[in-house]
């Protein structure tokens, strides 16, 4: 077989091509996983603690048990109970005072129970009856209250003694050294705080058996067959072999929080297998931002130096973070400082676990952190230095390496100096840097309000990977049915598959009938690190070729011609030797009864991975009232071979809008006194709406030289520390903190003075 | 934020008749925890008030030209009413408090949070969903734009966003790019498609909506 290529060129891809399922989505006909109604349907909803940390002292589920429509009721210790095993009994088949009482809550929301009722009222009411008695134990909810305490009794799941984890540290080079040589030393502190993913389709699923060997669940996850898979084993682990098929047609939003079937899933499998009806369960909102994952913070005090010529030759930053009850940290030391290269650096950072939610994989995962700890000291040291923060940008750049420039030209270590240096060229035309820039604090005015603008920098990996199957099968009346088991986040995957294949069949999308989340289907691999199109554009391309091939050699020998000799092209099919042509539908009719069936899997040489980014944010403040007005943003990004323009154009825009988010609105409240979140909500957890948008310029930087690379999480990256740093350069002062609220701009604002 | 909240006059039923109705509004059921014991109070109540439930009652909705009839308790809202107990799944239960704006409906043509409403208090209104603006094979030129435009991602919110800036072009077929932006207001994209939004709703201002 020759080498699969991307074509030359291209009719369809890196065009603007609507997805497939825009108009069903836009008129609500799309079904996600929430809006399925089976017969019989049992609502479950769960019961949830509401201390930060306490005990299970009694838990009496007599009244909930009688109450009006209540089917069933599990709990998580029983779930959680595996020890039964042992006897031959799932956990569930225990009583409770053998597997819930004495278990132990660690924040605000931690699950106890679920309970399925004929009606979503019932179950609400039946909640109300459980009666639980709980000791109420010490709890920790403030990052700086653990740090204080750093020795201090541990309050959170886990043998640690303390609940400030060593989160690791590195050292390069001469730090101390090089500060005592900086001809600029700038120290500065830096933080972001806990948020939540906030999908708009709480976590959840309906569960259905169909037989007590085979459970299908329709789940909210961005992982389909990884999710099948979860259920499946916890099953196992209570004794029970089936098969489970998961279904995910359409999705209300993941960004990293849904890979599993989680509690609910494990307590939704069990109550459909014990009321024998099926039954659905879906977080409400509050749960949502309570229990179903959140970014954790992260917080650095940084030393920057170098020379007054702008090389930056010394970074320090120790830092920590908090992923709740969780154990992943906020920072990563592997890539701080962020994007450029420094000589001397010392890293550290602690992982400070406290009473609520765990944290889980959001969006680039701390990038957006280390970012704008490095962009905002980036910033501080180069108005230290009284130079413009772009040129510092330009000469603190990795440079290409020369080793990967000569052996794999289109990687990113060998393109990395050349993609930044372009981009920030584009970024600073298509926001006027040049004309707009002035030093901190000096520039237009408008009445109390300054005008600032600001950059950084971002980048990510987004590569391809194996274990993805699609499956192309052409029928006789010329129809295409492309399958795979992937999920589409509203990320467009769908179409993208419907591109590859309609680019390689010479066919348009829209003829295409596309079928993804099923587990059934084949293998696939989580949407997670935006490896999902450099995952499954490669196996669309190699299916739609093997399936192109098949169909010649079938239909080549009835038409007396050599497959060998047959040229697709958009529409028709050409046979070289006698310049016969067919249309699509002629030659597939050749097929009869026969069906042709091409399989394909990601291969090397078709994807890539390491992407840049360049942001560039304008605004306006106001010194009155510390209200911050965006004006503009221009988001530069690359991601190899551009697919879908137009999805492409929207992802980079949306994950710009996350930053905004980030930077303007978004805090996860937790009251010190109660231990409880205080905003679980839309109202007082802010998400920007329509209004408070600016213009977003986004240009894709297209490198189809470089094969396919994922684009879903790379955009949200540094939007925030551009929106600091314009904010600086506004003020003449430095916002240390997001989200940048009227409060905290004045509260620097008044610290100068 | 006006155009989303619940039409002015009269509802069908007085919130008044309503808690007095679910046991809600009287001291002596804080002390009844079981829905038998508010069974028993609502029985007691009976001869003297006008009221509805707390058991399931008749509800008749006129939703996208349809009569469709369930029995739901009084304290079902219009959301839950359309999404559980009739299959009408286009509206989303995001929030569930009137701030999101994924479970916007037309009642007798205003935009309206389906979450905030009883259903009961929706009897006898024209009920508007998004389903109703592909029908036939025919889209509406509203989620026509959405889907040219991109301007969807996950598309949870998108029925909601495309009810309302329905609601605002019909109210005002001349209505300005600001003055959609306006209506749109009251809902939210976690995604972030508001650009792409833009991009629809600008086409369709260029028509004349």
């Amino acid at each position: 077989m020759a080498e699969i290529k991307w074509p030359e060129k291209r009719r369809l891809i890196g065009t603007k091509v609507p997805r497939l399922d825009g108009p069903d989505k836009a008129t609500g006909r799309a079904r996600y996983s929430q809006d399925i109604n089976r017969p019989g349907m049992l609502h479950a909803l769960i019961l949830r603690s509401p201390y930060a940390h306490c005990r299970i002292k009694s838990l009496d589920l007599s009244q909930a048990q009688k109450a009006p429509g209540v089917r069933a009721i599990v709990t998580v210790g029983q779930v959680n109970y595996t020890a039964g095993r042992k006897e031959g009994k799932p956990g569930w088949e225990f009583p409770v005072s053998v597997t819930d009482v004495g278990r132990e809550l660690f924040y605000h929301g931690d699950e106890i129970l679920a309970i399925a009722a004929d009606t979503e009222e019932h179950a609400r009411d039946a909640l109300r009856l459980v009666k639980i008695e709980y000791e109420q134990l010490p709890f920790i909810v403030k990052e700086e209250t653990a740090l204080q305490k750093r020795l201090g009794p541990s309050t959170v799941p886990g043998k640690d003694a303390s609940n400030v984890l060593a989160g690791g540290s590195r050292t390069e080079g001469d730090p101390d050294g090089a500060k005592k040589a900086a001809e600029v030393l700038v120290k500065g502190t830096y933080g972001v705080p806990v948020i939540t993913h906030c999908c708009l389709e709480t976590h959840g699923l309906v569960a259905e058996w169909e037989s007590p060997k085979s459970l299908t669940i329709w789940c909210t996850t961005q992982a389909v067959p990884g999710t099948a898979g979860q259920l499946q084993g916890f099953l196992a682990g209570h004794g029970i072999t089936c098969s489970v098929r998961c279904i995910t047609h359409h999705m209300g939003g993941g960004y990293g929080s849904k890979f599993g079937p989680d509690i609910q899933g494990q307590l939704a499998a069990v109550l459909a297998l014990v009321a024998k009806a099926p039954v659905k369960l879906f977080l409400d909102r509050d749960e949502e931002h309570l229990a179903a994952g959140n970014r954790p913070s992260a917080t650095a005090t940084v030393t920057i130096g170098g020379s007054r010529n702008g090389t930056i030759s010394v970074f320090e930053a120790a830092s920590y973070g908090t992923p709740g009850v969780g154990r992943a940290a906020g920072v990563n030391i592997g890539i701080l400082p962020y994007v450029y290269e420094v000589r001397n650096v010392r890293i550290s950072t602690d992982i400070v676990r406290l009473n609520h939610g765990a944290a889980r994989a959001m969006r680039a995962p701390a990038h957006p952190q280390n970012c704008f700890i490095t962009e905002c000291a980036v910033d501080d040291f180069a108005n230290a230095a009284g130079l413009d923060p772009m040129e510092v940008r330009l000469k603190n750049l990795p440079q290409n390496d020369p080793a990967a420039v000569t052996k794999i030209p289109t990687s990113f270590p060998a393109l990395r100096n050349t993609i930044y240096t372009d981009e920030i060229r584009i970024a600073a035309e298509l926001s006027q840097w040049k004309k707009k820039w002035h030093p901190p604090g000096k520039g237009p005015t408008k009445g109390p309000w300054k005008h600032g603008i600001g950059m950084a920098l971002h980048t990510w990996g987004g590569a391809g990977r194996a274990d993805n199957d699609v499956f192309v099968t052409i029928s006789s009346d010329g129809s295409v049915l492309v399958q795979c088991s992937t999920q589409d986040l509203g990320t467009g995957e769908r179409t993208v598959l419907a591109i590859v294949v309609a680019e390689a069949l010479g066919l348009d999308p829209k003829d295409l009938t596309v079928v993804i989340g099923e587990s059934q289907i084949g293998r696939s691999t989580g949407s997670g690190g935006s490896t999902t199109a450099p995952g499954t554009a490669p196996a669309a391309l190699v299916a739609a070729i093997n399936a192109r091939d098949e169909l010649f050699r079938k239909v080549a020998p009835k038409l007396g011609l050599k497959p060998d000799d047959l040229v697709l092209e958009p529409n028709k099919i050409t046979d070289k030797a006698s310049g016969k042509t067919f249309t699509w539908r002629q030659f597939c009719a050749r097929l009869g009864v026969d069906t042709v069936r091409g399989q394909g899997n990601w291969i090397p040489g078709l994807s890539n991975l390491g992407v840049g980014g360049v942001q560039v944010a304008e605004v306006w403040v106001d010194t009155e009232t510390g209200v911050v007005r965006l004006d503009k943003i221009v988001a530069v990004q690359d991601c190899g071979m551009v697919i879908n323009k137009l999805a492409c154009e929207s992802q980079v825009a949306g994950g710009v809008i996350m930053g905004i988010n980030l930077a303007m609105f978004e805090e996860m409240i937790v009251d010190e006194q109660t231990g409880r979140m205080v905003n679980p909500d839309f109202e007082f957890y802010k998400l920007g709406g329509m209004l408070d948008m600016p213009e977003i310029i986004v240009h894709m930087h297209d490198m189809p030289e470089r094969g396919v690379i994922g684009i879903g999480e790379p955009p949200t990256i540094s939007t925030a520390a551009a929106i600091g740093n314009a904010i600086c350069n506004a003020l003449g002062v430095r916002v240390p903190r997001t989200p940048f609220s009227p409060d905290r701009v004045l509260a620097a604002l008044h610290a100068r003075k | 934020m006006s155009e989303t909240h619940p039409p002015p006059g009269k509802p069908g039923i007085s919130r008044r008749q309503f808690l007095t109705g679910t046991g809600l509004g009287a001291a002596a059921t804080t002390l009844l925890q079981t829905s038998e014991a508010r069974t028993q109070a609502s029985k007691v109540q009976a001869p003297k008030t006008v009221g509805f439930g707390p058991n399931a009652v008749a509800c008749e909705l006129v939703v996208n030209g349809a009569r469709i009839s369930v029995q739901i308790e009084p304290r079902v809202t219009l959301l839950d009413c359309l999404r559980h107990y009739m299959d009408i799944t286009g509206p989303k239960r995001v929030c569930d408090r009137g701030t999101c704006g994924a479970c916007t409906v037309l009642l007798d043509g205003r935009p309206i949070y389906a979450c905030t409403m009883l259903a009961l208090e929706a009897q006898g209104k024209k009920i508007e969903t998004p389903e109703s603006l592909y029908q036939d094979g025919q889209l509406h030129r509203v989620p026509a734009a959405f889907a040219q435009y991109d301007a969807q991602q996950c598309g949870f919110c998108t029925p909601g966003f495309v009810m309302a800036m329905k609601g605002c072009f019909d109210r005002n077929p001349n209505a300005t790019p600001d003055e959609v932006e306006q209506c749109l207001a009251g809902n939210i994209c976690r995604c972030g498609t508001y650009q792409q939004m833009r991009d629809a709703l600008r086409s369709l201002c260029k028509k004349g909506g």
